[in-house]
């Protein structure tokens, strides 16, 4: 048996909000975006122009892109003026070589086995905020400025072709733009697994109920109690 | 032949009418977007500017530049073209040969001095010392340096002089480099396309003629008139794309019906170029109005985009030929698998630990 013997309010509801929006936007993004890689459905039936078929899955990747960079902006902003010690980038800083230290090799060795005992952290474990860092931070400011990119497109000279539309012969054509975007979109299928593996992982392990702690924010520290049979 | 003339004389010495001259220059001034208000200028340039001098060299190419470009139909026929510059110096074209050609090219640029358009078709190879293609016993690389010192402006005539085209595909074994690499301290224009469409060339040149500068450029050096949107932008067959109604394979009902090319590797979406306004062969057709998917010639690199006939590229990973999908796919279910054994390790090894504890 164990106990509780703490409850830490972790991610407060402007982080909660981020997550969830944020993985519902990745789900109808990659739906979207394969679908206009491939649009698989057979056609319909009649005039070419009584269907939307294709421009709705088009409407829907951009509709959604443009909720999940508000979104991106919106946590960008709580992680600097937030307040919010464990939603802030604070003990984030991979230039110094201090930061790869200790804590980092210890979570290291204990993911490789190397160590019995589990490092346990309040917010993200150092490889967690590297992971997330890498994956969320880059992968999604590149997944946006790609994508805005190719969306000025459609509005030569207009707004996102000024700003973004440098992208394409920074990448060499549009058709290599749409390719490094369609190949880079992988990450976060490939984000997900490694995540959830992570989170119930760690649930299992440590007991910190970190998978209800993203819907509840709060975590828990159990102790366990000594066995008495 | 006098170099002095005018366009307006090279029509009336042609026995055209002023009618014809005029229709010229409205042509012109559509083709090249401007405001009817422009059209007093465009005319009175060609009856008062005496024709630009234009020097086309030729390195390493197919000649389909000068193919297309002889078929012009607006601004004016052919035959007429050729007038119209005062094309001084191209070795394709030129009955002359050997030293007198080299001769009047050398002429020409000390005649014209900071005046003459150097037009040119095909790159330059600059591996081993530009060897792999030599014009009058100099290797290309010189030749275009020579011409291009003293040139008022530079135009990249097709995908070969823009962005290099097939002799710059991987893996490139003559270091073929777009003429922009070479030539970096002249007014440039890329007119890409294998070859670029008729009226594109001569639309470019009547714009210099005209202004006495280069039109409006994108970021890849082209003028925006032409190359501004994509041909899918302006394509007849977008309806199509947007109902999601495509062509599934060459030899189906959707082929005879004219549907989207999309998913037979239509390069429409991503290639900057005129073809679905102004056509090809006197607005005949263009490949996609023949039923052919566009394969992008105008777009940078496109050699190297894998097979014309396919959406996505075939990317070269680790020696095999596979998608962005198959290598995405691959790492996501290497993901999935590294996850289930670190599982099982853990399991395991926890097993093992409360055993231990147990003794």
């Amino acid at each position: 048996m164990s106990r509780i013997i703490e409850e830490v309010y972790v991610w407060r509801l402007p982080v909660r909000l981020y997550h969830w929006i944020n993985a519902l936007c990745i789900v109808l993004l990659l739906a979207s975006g394969f679908f206009i890689a491939n649009p698989y459905l057979s056609e319909p039936y009649g005039e070419a122009t009584w269907f939307h078929q294709m421009s709705w899955f088009r409407y829907l990747h951009f509709a959604t892109a443009f909720v999940f960079i508000a979104n991106f902006l919106f946590r960008m902003y709580w992680a600097l003026f937030g307040g919010d010690k464990y939603a802030r980038f604070g003990g984030f800083r991979p230039w110094s070589p201090k930061w790869w230290g200790k804590p980092f090799r210890e979570q290291i060795s204990s993911y490789l086995f190397l160590r019995r005992d589990e490092p346990n952290y309040i917010g993200h474990n150092p490889v967690a905020a590297l992971a997330h860092f890498a994956f969320i931070f880059c992968g999604s400011l590149f997944m946006i400025a790609t994508g805005l990119a190719m969306y000025g497109e459609n509005n030569p000279g207009g707004f996102t072709d000024t700003w973004f539309g440098w992208m394409i012969p920074l990448f060499g054509s549009s058709y290599n733009l749409h390719i490094v975007h369609h190949s880079a979109a992988w990450i976060f299928p490939f984000y997900v697994i490694v995540h959830l593996y992570a989170v119930f992982r760690h649930d299992i392990v440590d007991r910190t109920s970190v998978t209800s702690s993203i819907i509840t924010g709060y975590k828990h520290e159990v102790e366990e109690e000594p066995s008495l049979d | 032949m006098d170099n002095k003339q005018t366009y307006a004389d090279v029509f009336r010495s042609s026995g055209l009418s002023r009618r014809d001259f005029l229709k010229f220059c409205s042509f012109t001034s559509v083709s090249l977007g401007l405001a009817p208000s422009v059209l007093p200028k465009i005319i009175h340039a060609m009856e008062t500017k005496p024709r630009t001098p234009v020097i086309w060299l030729h390195g390493l190419e197919c000649t389909c530049c000068t193919e297309s470009f002889i078929r012009s139909s607006h601004p004016a026929m052919g035959d007429i073209v050729f007038n119209m510059i005062s094309l001084d110096y191209d070795d394709t074209l030129s009955a002359a040969a050997g030293h007198q050609l080299e001769e009047v090219r050398r002429q020409v640029m000390r005649d014209y001095k900071g005046q003459y358009i150097l037009a040119c078709e095909g790159n330059a190879p600059v591996k081993d010392d530009g060897v792999y293609c030599l014009v009058a016993g100099d290797s290309y690389k010189n030749v275009l340096l020579e011409t291009a010192k003293d040139a008022a402006a530079v135009i990249a005539w097709g995908a070969c002089a823009s962005f290099g085209c097939v002799q710059n595909a991987d893996p490139n074994p003559t270091g073929a480099v777009p003429i922009s690499e070479l030539v970096t301290d002249k007014p440039l224009v890329n007119v890409p396309g294998c070859p670029p469409i008729a009226e594109v060339m001569t639309g470019v040149i009547t714009h210099f003629h005209t202004f006495g500068k280069l039109p409006d450029l994108d970021r890849m050096k082209r003028p925006k008139a032409f190359y501004g949107t994509r041909i899918h932008d302006k394509c007849y067959r977008r309806a199509f794309y947007d109902a999601g109604m495509f062509v599934r394979d060459f030899d189906d009902e959707s082929t005879r019906k004219g549907w989207c090319l999309y998913k037979m590797g239509c390069k429409g979406p991503t290639t900057y170029n005129a073809c679905s306004k102004t056509e090809w062969n006197e607005g005949v057709s263009f490949p996609i109005g023949s039923g052919h998917p566009c394969f992008g010639c105008a777009a940078p690199g496109y050699w190297d985009d894998g097979p014309f006939y396919t959406r996505l590229a075939e990317v070269s990973f680790l020696g095999t030929d596979s998608n962005a999908d198959k290598i995405g796919a691959v790492a996501v279910g290497a993901a999935a698998a590294g996850a289930a054994a670190h599982a099982a390790v853990t399991a395991v090894k926890k097993r093992k630990a409360g055993s231990d504890n147990e003794k």
